[in-house]
């Protein structure tokens, strides 16, 4: 196979059926940060509306404060808290906490970071986004 | 700039926005989530100067953790001398135009330019 050939591109970064639950967390882990980026980019935008007055800042809220406006937030949520937390134990993984002793490599040569420690980490973060999702559906419906 | 001085600038952007956030969630939790968006309510916020600078500490934060996460997102995608500096130009653009919007929306605020 030549080097043309095994390009896979951005298919072939984002394909998350290799490599376990931590090919699919670097995955989310970029989403995440591409949605909270265009999120908080349309939120600077969203507020900017309150130098129009009361008028205006009332015209923008009937917008956002629907039930699609309040999907939109909690979608929001977890993408937040699940990048917030993986970034946590990923930052710890940098920093070398939780991944291992160096070893001789050995067949089947299991990656020594790849552990149950930061394994137990990545679903915590999936729970947990799940979990504030129902929270600010429950705020934002409750009322 | 060394990319490991920008990658701990990208992890203390990061720790300083969650705690910043947090309170900024907060503040929208202490009386009911409609009613705290209510216009007064929001213009209040906004002219309650350690609040203003707070919302401008976290503008700050999030635009350059944001921004270079997306550079290193682009810079992942592909390589090359000319794409890499119009990479990290463009973010550096995006960055400063997002905190100028956003920091003339709080300051005109907090001044009662509204």
């Amino acid at each position: 196979m030549t080097n043309d050939e095994n390009k896979e591109g951005i298919g072939g970064m984002a394909n998350p059926r290799r490599y376990g639950i931590e090919r699919v967390a670097y995955l989310l882990m970029r989403l995440s940060g591409l949605g909270l980026l265009a999120y908080f980019v349309a939120h600077i935008y969203e507020t900017s509306n309150i130098l129009r007055g009361q008028v205006g800042w009332n015209e923008f809220l009937e917008l956002t404060q629907t039930t699609g406006g309040h999907i939109f937030l909690a979608i929001v949520i977890g993408m937040c808290v699940f990048h917030t937390v993986n970034g946590v134990r990923v930052m710890l993984g940098h920093g070398g906490v939780g991944v291992g002793k160096p070893a001789r490599p050995d067949y089947p040569y299991d990656p020594a970071s790849q552990n149950y420690r930061h394994k137990i980490g990545i679903y915590s973060a999936i729970v947990l986004a799940a979990v504030a999702m129902m929270y600010g559906l429950a705020v934002m419906f409750g009322e | 700039m060394r990319e490991s001085t920008i990658m701990k600038i990208h992890y203390g952007t990061a720790l300083a926005a969650v705690a910043l956030v947090a309170v900024h969630i907060l503040m929208r939790l202490t009386t009911g989530f409609a009613e705290s968006l209510e216009y007064e309510n929001v213009l209040a916020n906004y002219k309650f100067i350690p609040y203003a600078a707070m919302l401008e500490l976290i503008l700050i934060l999030l635009a350059v953790h944001g921004f270079n996460g997306l550079r290193v997102i682009l810079l992942e995608l592909k390589q090359g001398r000319m794409y890499e500096k119009a990479v990290s130009y463009g973010c550096l653009v995006a960055m400063f135009g997002l905190i100028a919007y956003g920091s003339n929306t709080i300051i005109r605020t907090n001044m009662g330019m509204t």
